[in-house]
């Protein structure tokens, strides 16, 4: 047996070497320890801020709630638009499948249950990265029915979530289109301006484009504390979301609707304004697009069946598009000859029918003439030889002076974008001089030619001759006021600009408006009992060969009531729709009863 | 020999047990502060059942000459394995490995039981009359009582138990007093053989070496605890978060933190002056390990002291090197703090080795 296991025990020089030996084992160990000290120095001391940054993103989420978007009222608090819940479909990245081939099975699985293409999900995913937690929305006003679809396998679909945010919602399909404009989830252009984040909804058109950053508000935010697999733990912080700031509207939701009505199945425009402030009551365009569509997903199809309309319904025809204004012109010619003193009431001519001009015939546009007419009945008739014949006796310059300060040729700087400023003809310049060629001015005198208007500057000049010369600019938002009713911004109106005539020029042009709808005029379908409304009729001919001249004739009339204290004017534009007197006055006429008759009815509905 | 005399009792290493007093507290404070408010407070419970039964180990063993045992260690090799053949036949399978025979209502893990039983064989094997001399012959021999159970355990898989029999077997060689040049000549031969060992590794173990070498190499996958190990540890930075701010392991980020990553977790909550001290308590534990050793008066003693310290430290350094990121992730438990029956066993029986061969130093 060995010395060992017999109990015996060593000598002591065996003894010593052996001591040695464990020693040289215990200080290899030792020196290990002294390794591992030092990796954790460097880990908890001299790195440790960096781990417990990483260590806090671990463990709080961020989950953002999106703040209401302010809402828009009319002059009477009564609420043009309106949010509600809708359902989003949301992937979180860093929750979803991180097996490329069970990812894949899930996101095909959502794009199966919701019948959406399968690439937008891959897309929205790839985007971002990968180990986000924010949740990026992928399809937006979801069905009920797709909520349960989705919410019912909730267990197998990892990472995907229905997020329930506040969406516009509409009094109807195209309630004030063009006015309020649509909401959409911020383009690829907005974006690279780093105002908004991916995902935030964004005023596109309109009033909501104007006013996006009033109306957004500040999205709010809750930092969650989850667990390693994602479950919320506890609330560490909350930030409620502050909503967007109410805008007053100076728009009269009543008539915004009767405009909108009597539009219906037409293509034309309508703008009611209050002539003593300039405020914009109703602005309707038609075709109008569906706005309620627009806001959250729209389909490509449906996106191009209205961009490629040829009715253009995106088009906002009472700023955006320019009309020749026809005979409502002849309130210009007249204002401008009786100021100038080169036309006066006693003028008079005899209307044959036609009207030459070196090699030209300029026709009537009634067969055979209006007979001797003076120049009170030239308006009410809307004679064109008196005018063709008056029009050269105040001469270009001077016409085009008035049209210049009944603001005709630029924009009237109402608050929405890409407003068009419409037309008025030059002279041309021979040897030095300003020299007008008759056959340009005789087409002018009566709104034909090259002077083209859009029927917002013709409501402001309308306005102009209601209230004796004041050229406001269109107001169209009152104030804007924060949740907790502080004002953050108003607009008291304000005048662009004065035109002098004289008293008795006024009172000529408001009789004389109020004899084409009162005394047997062109605008007698405009004619209410109880109400003197003054107008004036207009039928701007379209040229044979030009694109537009599908059909007919646009029929404009412009008027305001009561003719002796306006407190509206009401301009109607009907493409194509043939004469002002006979298509643009009725329509002028409903709106008129729809705004002093039905008043009181309509406050009894909305109490 | 059985029963215990009074002098064998004046010659218990107090300051031994204090230590590992003071360790077992720690991890049973550890592991109940993981359950504090949520399910699974039996966890502690069980822990501290297998001290109980841990303990009693010890003071069998420990009240047993060490001598007799050394003198078992052939037969128990064997037994061991058997029992390390048996996991194969009848183990019960977790994630992938089968590490556990099923014993009536607990499950015993032969590798972890091996460990002892491997200390035991090389002690007796170099102290033997036919090791005489401690010539290549005997070192010749060493390697296939290491080689066969290396075998099977890395079969099962448990790559980080078989890797411990290297360090155990170095300390006993170098302990034995076989020349440095001789070890110099086994340490290279062994370096010549790791292209085989990675060939015989199983993919998930290459990956994790892979992700030794660079841990972002797959962040949420195998690098994952790896990282959320080390953002655990050093969010704790100096003095730590406490036991309700350590969110990267009450919040589950910190995966195996009851058992091989409880070292983490202890970071997390106690910061580098926590871990100071507790690095200070196994320290004071081998340095009476390796005082036991240097003390004893002859070889078996020695070899049986050595060797049971040896295998404490390596195992406390491999864990916490591999869980402050200085090493692979190979699956080894931390001495006295992990949760894991088998592994509490071991090192008090471990503790047990070294008590029997305090006290019998001076016989």
């Amino acid at each position: 047996m060995r010395a060992g296991l017999n109990g015996r025990h060593t000598s002591p020089d065996q003894y010593e070497a052996g001591r040695r030996r464990v020693f040289a084992v215990a200080a290899v160990v030792l020196g290990a320890f002294l390794v591992v000290i030092g990796q954790l120095w460097f880990l908890q001391v001299l790195e440790g801020g960096r781990f417990l940054d990483a260590s806090d993103k671990n463990r709080i989420r961020i989950r953002p709630v999106a703040a209401p978007r302010g809402i828009l009222f009319d002059r009477h608090g009564v609420p043009l638009v309106d949010n509600r819940p809708a359902f989003t479909l949301s992937l979180i990245p860093r929750e979803l499948e991180r097996d490329p081939d069970r990812r894949a099975a899930t996101l095909g699985q959502v794009a199966v249950l919701l019948g959406m293409p399968y690439g937008d999900l891959q897309d929205a995913v790839a985007r971002v990265s990968s180990d986000s937690f924010v949740p990026v929305r992928v399809r937006r006003g979801l069905t009920l029915t797709d909520v349960a679809k989705i919410e019912e396998r909730k267990l197998e679909l990892p990472g995907v979530i229905v997020e329930v945010e506040p969406q516009r919602t509409y009094p109807s399909s195209r309630f004030a289109a063009h006015l309020l404009g649509y909401v959409r989830e911020a383009n690829d252009e907005q974006l690279k301006q780093g105002r908004y984040r991916r995902g935030d909804m964004v005023g596109q058109t309109g009033l909501e484009r104007l006013l996006d950053e009033h109306l957004r508000g500040r999205d709010g935010g809750e930092r969650i504390e989850v667990d390693a697999m994602g479950r919320p733990v506890r609330l560490v912080q909350q930030t409620e979301p502050h909503p967007g700031a109410e805008v007053i509207t100076t728009i009269d939701r009543r008539i915004q609707e009767a405009a909108e009505q009597a539009l219906e199945g037409r293509a034309g425009a309508i703008v009611v304004m209050d002539p003593r402030n300039g405020d914009v009551l109703a602005m309707a365009s038609a075709p109008a697009f569906p706005i309620d569509r627009f806001t959250g997903t729209i389909d490509r199809d449906a996106w191009l069946a209205v961009v490629r309309d040829p009715d253009f319904p995106m088009l906002n025809r009472t700023l955006q598009t320019q009309y020749a204004p026809g005979s409502v012109f002849k309130i210009v010619v007249t204002a401008a000859g009786l100021q100038e003193g080169t036309l006066t009431p006693l003028d008079r001519i005899h209307c044959g029918g036609e009207f030459h001009l070196g090699a030209w015939t300029f026709k009537d546009w009634k067969e055979g003439g209006h007979g001797t007419v003076d120049l009170h009945r030239a308006m009410a008739q809307s004679c064109n030889i008196f005018f063709y014949q008056a029009g050269l006796k105040v001469g270009g310059a001077a016409i085009t002076k008035y049209a210049s300060a009944f603001g005709f040729g630029r924009i009237t700087g109402v608050d929405l974008p890409s407003e068009k400023p419409g037309f008025l003809p030059h002279p041309k310049i021979k040897r030095g001089r300003q020299v007008w060629q008759g056959g340009e001015v005789v087409n002018m005198s009566i709104g034909q030619g090259a002077v083209l208007v859009t029927p917002m500057q013709v409501a402001r000049f309308m306005a102009a001759v209601a209230n004796g010369g004041v050229l406001w600019k269109p107001r169209l938002v009152q104030r804007v006021q924060s949740a907790d009713r502080g004002i953050l911004y108003s607009d008291p109106g304000q005048v662009m600009g004065h035109v002098d005539l004289s008293p008795v020029v006024w009172a000529f042009l408001k009789q004389s408006l109020w004899s084409v709808v009162n005394e047997g005029g062109t605008g007698a379908a405009a004619r209410i009992p109880g109400l003197d409304v003054a107008g004036k009729t207009g039928t701007a001919q379209m040229i044979a060969n030009s694109k537009a001249s599908r059909g007919e004739d646009h029929a404009w009339f412009a008027a305001f009531a009561p003719s002796k204290d306006p407190e509206v004017v009401v301009v109607v534009l009907i493409e194509r729709g043939g004469k002002g007197g006979q298509v643009a006055a009725p329509i002028a006429r409903k709106i008129l009863n729809a705004i002093f008759f039905e008043k009181v009815a309509a406050i009894g509905l909305t109490g | 020999m059985v029963g215990i005399d009074r002098r064998l009792l004046q010659n218990v290493d107090w300051l031994l047990l204090v230590a590992t007093g003071g360790l077992l507290a720690t991890s049973a404070v550890t592991l109940g502060s993981l359950s504090v408010g949520r399910a699974g407070g039996g966890l502690v419970l069980r822990q501290l059942a297998w001290v109980g039964v841990g303990a009693l180990a010890l003071v069998v063993i420990a009240s047993v000459d060490y001598r007799r045992l050394v003198r078992m260690a052939p037969m128990l090799y064997v037994l061991g394995l058997v029992g390390l053949v048996t996991v194969f036949v009848l183990g019960r399978s977790v994630s992938g490995a089968r590490r556990w025979i099923l014993l009536g209502p607990v499950s015993v893990q032969p590798s972890e039981l091996f460990k002892i039983t491997f200390v035991l064989m090389i002690a007796w094997w170099l102290t033997s009359r036919w090791a005489q001399g401690l010539g290549r012959v005997t070192i010749g021999f060493v390697i296939p009582i290491m080689a066969v159970p290396f075998v099977l355990i890395v079969k099962q898989p448990d790559l980080g138990t078989a890797l411990l029999l290297f360090p155990v077997t170095v300390a006993l060689l170098v302990g034995a007093g076989v020349r440095f040049r001789l070890l110099g000549a086994l340490a290279l031969a062994g370096v010549g053989t790791l292209p085989v060992a990675w060939f015989m590794m199983k993919d998930y173990q290459r990956e994790r070496i892979m992700v030794y070498l660079d841990p972002f190499r797959d962040p949420l996958g195998s690098a994952y605890n790896v990282i959320q190990a080390k953002i655990a540890i050093g969010s704790g930075q100096l003095l730590g978060k406490g036991i309700a701010g350590a969110t990267q392991s009450r919040l589950a980020f910190l995966p195996e933190r009851h058992t091989d990553f409880i070292f983490a977790v202890f970071a997390e909550m106690w910061g580098f002056v926590g871990c100071l001290v507790l690095l200070v308590c196994y320290v004071l534990l081998l340095l009476r390990g390796f005082d036991i050793a240097a003390a004893a008066r002859e070889p078996v003693g020695r070899l049986v002291a050595l060797g049971a310290t040896a295998l404490l430290g390596s195992q406390v350094l491999i864990n916490v090197g591999m869980v402050t990121g200085l090493l692979p992730v190979v699956g080894i438990p931390l001495p006295l703090m992990s949760y894991g029956g088998s592994s509490m066993l071991v090192s008090l029986s471990a503790l047990g080795l070294l008590l029997s061969v305090r006290m019998r130093q001076f016989q």
